[in-house]
């Protein structure tokens, strides 16, 4: 390689790195303009030109969307919601993947692609009769409402059950001749051995139950049965231009987030290539 | 030995049954159920008269049906382009030897994470007329500012810039996914060959990368029949209708109008366009594993 060639080489892995950087600046601009708004006086945050630094800093923001608002209570409605949905599907999926990978029953075939099928159904179809069937129920504005129709997940069956026949039957096998019953066979080896696929499956649940926001816009009709999403779009609604406050509260509804970010990038980052969702 | 058989079989059904139950009550019969309903004049209490295919009918001549599917094409258009070759430039940027590499994966990727809503708040923020930064900056540069989301030619193009911000993360991750696959031979083998870096590009990557494109678009076709949440909090559909995107209109029509025949029939033939796209998304993952 000629010097030439090399110096060509250096500029063009320099100007990539600069574009990047480029990019980089303005992605991080919205949440850095969300942090410092959110501790500035509310007279302050609407100034023109408008001023980067929260000078005087302020909490108060934070301590009326603690204390005010029904933030803290949405959070903790989410927070159940979604990890009940999260150790439900894991449980319900696993049990069902691990039917479908290792047993023969009559009709598996038919039940796989029935399954396969439910990765078709968007909500939009689904939110008309589940209202009426909850209503019927007499459960709407309810934990139950939020929770059960999340419960089974098609792509968690089909990511387990995938995972499950990649691995070895030997120990299964050995564990047969030991009188050894499914269940526990289910249980002591199958799970233990595939905690990255239900990891996978664990993080993409709750993010998806977390963020949901179409079904819980109509089934929650109070604002105490608010979940984090449909109690963020109604604080926007009723304190529109209160703009300090939008994002101290933003902030607050995003720290769960955040938090599971910086500690599980790299899982949820897996979870999310292996599951294809989008939101 | 039959007897052990029959035992089997009984243990798979069991193990199936948790999950049958919950899918049956909570989708299979919701489809059927809404495909019923998209047959009726149904109000929100449940009263029902039989019409047909009325609903269908109605909807063929509604504009507003028509504008709202074509508001949601136009979305798709605006989103998937900028996606895609954000996605795979930052991928390709991100791919290997690249200082800081993690940090900058996390810092595209970290939106992603964020609810709906909390997207829409920080937008509606950044887009303000007087006091946003978008303007403000606008203004220093010497273009005109904008009340973005109040003016009906700006109002989806404000929105798919959010939702780019939003899910750029996504595909560079599934253009990771896919860079990885690509074995590093081919482009030492091409190197030693004198193949420039935009050659290499062109006759390497994006054919292996074929697969993910394809993948990535559909997804994103996908999710823009599904888009709702920003619309709704940003423009709720607004300016005159100009963004009303199909579920926006399903859940006018159903939730806010309470005419659940036609919504539901709305839901049905949205559902079936989404089938195209789904079905070639699936074939593509299947084949993948």
């Amino acid at each position: 390689m000629s010097i030439g060639d090399r110096r060509v080489k250096r500029l063009t892995s320099l100007l990539i790195w600069f574009l990047t950087m480029v990019v980089a600046v303005i992605w991080l601009i919205p949440l850095i303009w969300m942090l410092l708004t959110s501790f500035k006086h509310e007279s302050m945050a609407i100034t023109l030109p408008p001023r980067w630094l929260p000078i005087p800093f302020t909490l108060e923001n934070y301590l009326k969307v603690l204390t005010d608002s029904l933030i803290p209570r949405w959070f903790l409605n989410t927070t159940i919601v979604a990890f009940i949905v999260t150790f439900g599907v894991v449980i319900i999926d696993s049990l069902a993947a691990y039917g479908l990978a290792r047993i023969d029953f009559k009709g598996k075939n038919l039940v796989f692609w029935v399954i396969v099928s439910g990765l078709m159904i968007p909500d939009q179809v689904l939110i008309i009769p589940l209202y009426f069937l909850f209503n019927n129920l007499n459960l709407l504005n309810s934990f139950p409402a939020l929770i059960l129709p999340r419960l089974a997940l098609p792509l968690g069956v089909f990511i387990l059950k995938q995972f499950f026949e990649g691995l070895p039957l030997e120990l299964e096998e050995a564990a047969q001749i030991d009188g050894c019953s499914r269940l526990k066979m289910y249980w002591y080896i199958v799970m233990p051995l595939s905690k990255p696929a239900i990891a996978a499956v664990a993080v993409f649940t709750f993010i998806a139950t977390w963020n949901a926001f179409l079904w819980p816009l109509i089934v929650a009709n109070t604002e105490e049965m608010y979940t984090i999403p449909v109690g963020i779009a109604n604080f926007q609604g009723v304190h529109g231009t209160e703009y300090a406050m939008l994002m101290a509260g933003s902030m607050v509804a995003s720290l769960p987030m955040l938090v599971a970010f910086l500690f599980l990038q790299k899982q949820i980052i897996k979870g999310i290539a292996m599951s294809g969702i989008k939101g | 030995m039959i007897f052990m058989r029959k035992n089997v079989n009984i243990a798979g059904y069991l193990f199936i049954f948790p999950f049958g139950v919950i899918y049956t009550l909570f989708l299979i019969y919701p489809i059927f159920q809404g495909f019923f309903i998209s047959l009726h004049d149904w109000d929100i209490l449940g009263s029902k008269i039989f019409v047909g295919g009325k609903n269908y009918n109605n909807l063929l001549v509604d504009p507003k049906f028509w504008s709202s599917l074509w508001h949601t094409a136009y979305f798709a258009l605006l989103t998937t382009p900028v996606l895609l070759a954000l996605g795979l430039g930052l991928a390709m940027a991100l791919n290997k030897g690249f200082r800081g590499r993690d940090i900058f994966r996390a810092i595209f990727f970290y939106p992603y994470m964020l609810t709906t809503s909390i997207v829409a708040v920080i937008w509606i923020w950044l887009y303000q007329p007087l006091f946003g930064l978008i303007n403000f900056y606008l203004n220093k540069l010497g273009l005109p500012a904008h009340a973005w989301l109040a003016e009906a030619k700006w109002a989806m193009p404000a929105i798919a810039g959010a939702t780019i911000w939003w899910t750029v993360g996504f595909n560079m991750i599934l253009f990771l996914a896919g860079l990885q696959e690509i074995p590093d031979e081919l482009h030492e083998a091409a190197q030693i060959d004198g193949a420039s870096s935009i050659q290499r590009f062109y006759c390497i990557t994006l054919p292996l990368l074929r697969r993910t494109v394809l993948l990535a678009t559909m997804l994103q076709m996908i999710a823009s029949f599904k888009v709702f949440g920003q619309v709704y909090i940003m423009t709720g559909g607004g300016p005159y209708g100009t963004t009303r995107v199909l579920v926006q209109y399903i859940y006018e029509t159903g939730f806010q109008w309470y005419r659940m025949g036609p919504a539901s029939a709305m839901a049905y033939i949205g559902f079936c366009i989404m089938l195209v796209f789904s079905l070639i998304q699936f074939k593509l993952f299947t084949r993948a594993d």
